[in-house]
């Protein structure tokens, strides 16, 4: 979206050059400014292709090269008969289980961080007033201490022993510890806590830039609040919703730190499939294929959901 | 600059215009030449680690001392002290790579000041890591030194990763008990010298489980529910079905992998976790039972004195680990006047004493805590020793038969 506007300024430009007709140095320079814009550009955009290009696409090429290939005797990486065996492997329906908790988890994490973040974006954008550089300094404040601490704090937070447990049992709400850590609960707690901010900051944008004239004049017209919210604000802050959706869910479905120290025997998610291969299985083929497989899945299934949601909300 | 050369000048815009249209159009192809270079460049590094690993892997008994540096690729960069001199000199420095707190906490300020080498002490979490590491380009990552389990040798030296060592630097191997003196992943220790060796039972806390419990089946006691652990350690927890249903851990047999899984499977609802941290799920309180390494249970009774563990008498695995000199080694006297130094009686039983591992050092044992060496948990009589496994190296294709069934365990 926000490439067409230079490839048709230039055309626009070059257009107008060729209607000048005849005239020749104004004309030459009119080509000739285009073409400084297209090199500046060129030049503004080589670092980023250049970064995708190394750290994003070579890996993915790596990937997907020794997801084809197989081992030798020697466990040595080989591309001498490569093939689709390996995706064939990495289909096997005893994995379902895990795949199935990598996305509950991450369903349920995004719209736990929607439905926890959307009112905290509002409540900045809307009653913030001043302060709102410094509330949203502080949604992320959690990022200035490392992921790995704040997990850690959340294992002594839920232990059995815990500060948790010894509240609940401080206050008399319970006798014997209460199983919070290795559960499905810790890990959704988890996840939740380490998405929310990815979820707050894109709302925040989308509920700040809109237009809070359009809610009032709804009230204007006999809308109660809540119908405001749902016909005005709800479809306005959409795009915002969809950002929010994605920056959760597609990290959230391939988070391996959270569900392996907050999680439990019974968590397994595709992505702790995909470790064990790489390392006690040492398959790097077959675990890049199973993790290729899973990207490829995550892009289908989000092109997917973002089409329908385009047509039925933004229609 | 108008009448006279305006024919040039049109031909020079139409030239011009007809440059950016081409430009326009080749655009694409650049961008699919760009994709191409890309996947080369890509591929270049993946398919030369294969021919690396290709080149280095026909030849393993070759196993001259010459060896690591012929099976080193030429393309790598010349290190300018790799083959030994004649006259052994240690080198100024030296990079060793080890567990975290799996030393005798003055073995290397004792070291540094005795022969005046400054040492590069680095720690790894756990020994994937390790191992990812030291593979990473074929001869060790940069060390001089590092301390993998023994199961790892036989790639290692297949692999070319490891230097033979000069037994003539290492005289203090004249320390080792005799049944170290040639173990099976590496016979004549021409290229390891074991480090500590442990077992692999499980500890309970007394609090919460009072039975004194002496057998595997405890692991599959209904009552300590959500309060169980196993190692997150796909070959030990093998291991352990294998002991419960009296069939080798080593066993590479679709039948007697099928029956370990079928009681594996039993077992996981009643888990908590499978543990990558035995001691602080024991010491926290949130694992009452869990199967765990001696030496970590020596450390959870640091923190929770009475925890108890056993070494059931049908049978576990007996570990140890190693050190070695890696092949890119750039010091490799000073490693191995490490290596000998960590022989000493003196120094070993320091090592010992001070994480309570055991060594495989025979001169040591009287320098030995006798806390440590009188405790059966830690230094198992004869009778028990008898009955330990040790977990061999298994080929790809026969890993693959316990990845195959760990993964769906897991999942």
């Amino acid at each position: 979206m926000a490439a067409p506007p230079t490839p048709a300024g230039a055309a626009g430009v070059n257009g107008t050059a060729g209607a000048a007709g005849t005239t020749l140095s104004p004309a030459v320079a009119a080509i000739r400014v285009p073409f400084v814009n297209r090199l500046a550009g060129i030049v503004l955009i080589l670092p980023g292709v250049l970064w995708l290009a190394l750290f994003f696409l070579a890996p993915l090429v790596i990937i997907l090269v020794v997801s084809l290939g197989t081992r030798d005797a020697g466990g040595h990486i080989t591309l001498a008969n490569p093939g689709v065996q390996n995706y064939i492997q990495a289909t096997r329906p005893e994995y379902l289980p895990a795949f199935a908790n990598s996305l509950r988890y991450a369903g349920i994490t995004t719209i736990l961080s929607i439905l926890i973040g959307y009112p905290i974006a509002y409540w900045i954008s809307r009653f913030g007033g001043r302060q709102k550089i410094l509330l949203l300094i502080l949604v992320m404040l959690p990022f200035w201490t490392s992921y790995l601490i704040r997990t850690y704090a959340w294992m002594i937070i839920l232990r059995d022993n815990g500060v948790l447990n010894s509240i609940l049992q401080a206050v008399g709400l319970t006798n014997d510890p209460i199983v919070f850590l290795n559960t499905d609960f810790s890990v959704i707690l988890g996840m939740t806590y380490g998405f929310l901010p990815f979820a707050i900051l894109p709302l925040f944008v989308s509920i700040d830039r809109m237009d809070h004239h359009l809610v009032e004049a709804a009230r204007d017209l006999f809308a109660s609040g809540r119908a405001a919210f749902l016909h005005v604000t709800l479809p306005l802050t959409m795009p915002g919703i969809i950002a929010a959706a994605l920056l959760t869910f597609i990290p959230a479905i391939g988070d391996y730190v959270t569900p392996d120290l907050l999680g439990g025997a019974q968590t397994t998610t595709i992505a702790k499939i995909v470790q064990v291969l790489f390392t006690s299985g040492r398959d790097w083929p077959y675990g890049s294929a199973l993790g290729f497989l899973l990207m490829v899945v995550t892009l289908a299934g989000t092109l997917l959901a973002l089409r329908t949601l385009r047509r039925e909300v933004l229609a | 600059m108008t009448p006279g050369p305006q024919d040039p000048q049109i031909v020079f815009e139409r030239e011009l215009e007809r440059y950016l249209t081409d430009q326009r159009m080749t655009r694409r192809q650049m961008l699919a030449r760009v994709a191409a270079v890309g996947a080369a460049v890509a591929l270049a590094p993946v398919v030369a680690a294969c021919n690396a690993a290709g080149v280095t892997s026909p030849s393993p008994s070759a196993a001259s001392p010459s060896a690591p540096g012929a099976s080193a690729p030429p393309s790598a960069t010349p290190s300018p002290s790799r083959s030994p001199t004649p006259v052994p000199s240690p080198e100024s420095e030296l990079f060793i790579y080890n567990w975290d707190a799996y030393i005798g906490d003055h073995t290397v300020a004792d070291f540094q000041s005795k022969y005046g080498i400054r040492v590069k002490y680095d720690k790894f979490p756990d020994a994937d890591t390790q191992m990812t590491k030291l593979r990473s380009d074929g001869k060790g990552g940069g060390y001089d030194v590092s301390y993998p389990a023994s199961t790892e040798i036989p790639a290692l030296i297949t692999d070319g990763v490891l230097l033979a060592l000069d037994p003539g630097l290492i005289p203090n191997a004249a320390n080792l008990r005799p049944e170290w003196t040639s173990p099976g992943y590496d016979p004549g220790n021409k290229y390891s010298m074991p480090n500590y060796w442990w077992t692999t039972g499980f500890a309970w806390d007394p609090g919460r489980i009072p039975d004194d419990l002496t057998s595997w089946d405890a692991l599959w006691d209904i009552r300590w529910k959500s309060h169980m652990g196993m190692l997150d350690d796909q070959r030990e927890v093998f291991a352990v079905a294998g002991f419960r249903l009296g069939l080798s851990p080593n066993t590479t047999s679709e039948t007697d992998l099928d029956a370990m899984l079928a009681i594996l499977k039993e077992q996981k609802p009643l888990l908590r976790k499978y543990t990558d941290d035995d001691i602080g799920d024991v010491t926290s309180g949130d694992l009452w039972i869990s199967h765990a390494w001696s030496g970590d249970w020596y450390q959870m009774i640091a923190d929770k004195p009475k925890t108890k563990y056993v070494v059931p008498a049908t049978g576990a695995v007996r570990g140890n680990d190693t050190m070695v000199v890696l092949s890119g080694a750039k010091h490799p006297i000073a490693a191995q006047l490490w290596i000998n130094y960590n022989l000493d009686a003196q120094v070993s039983a320091n090592n010992t004493n001070y994480i309570g591992y055991m060594g495989p050092n025979a001169a040591a044992e009287a320098l030995i805590d006798p806390a440590i060496t009188g405790d059966q948990r830690l230094n198992p009589p004869q009778s028990i020793l008898d009955k330990l496994v040790e977990l061999l190296y298994l080929p790809p294709a026969d890993l693959d038969k316990y990845t195959k069934r760990w993964t769906e365990l897991r999942a």
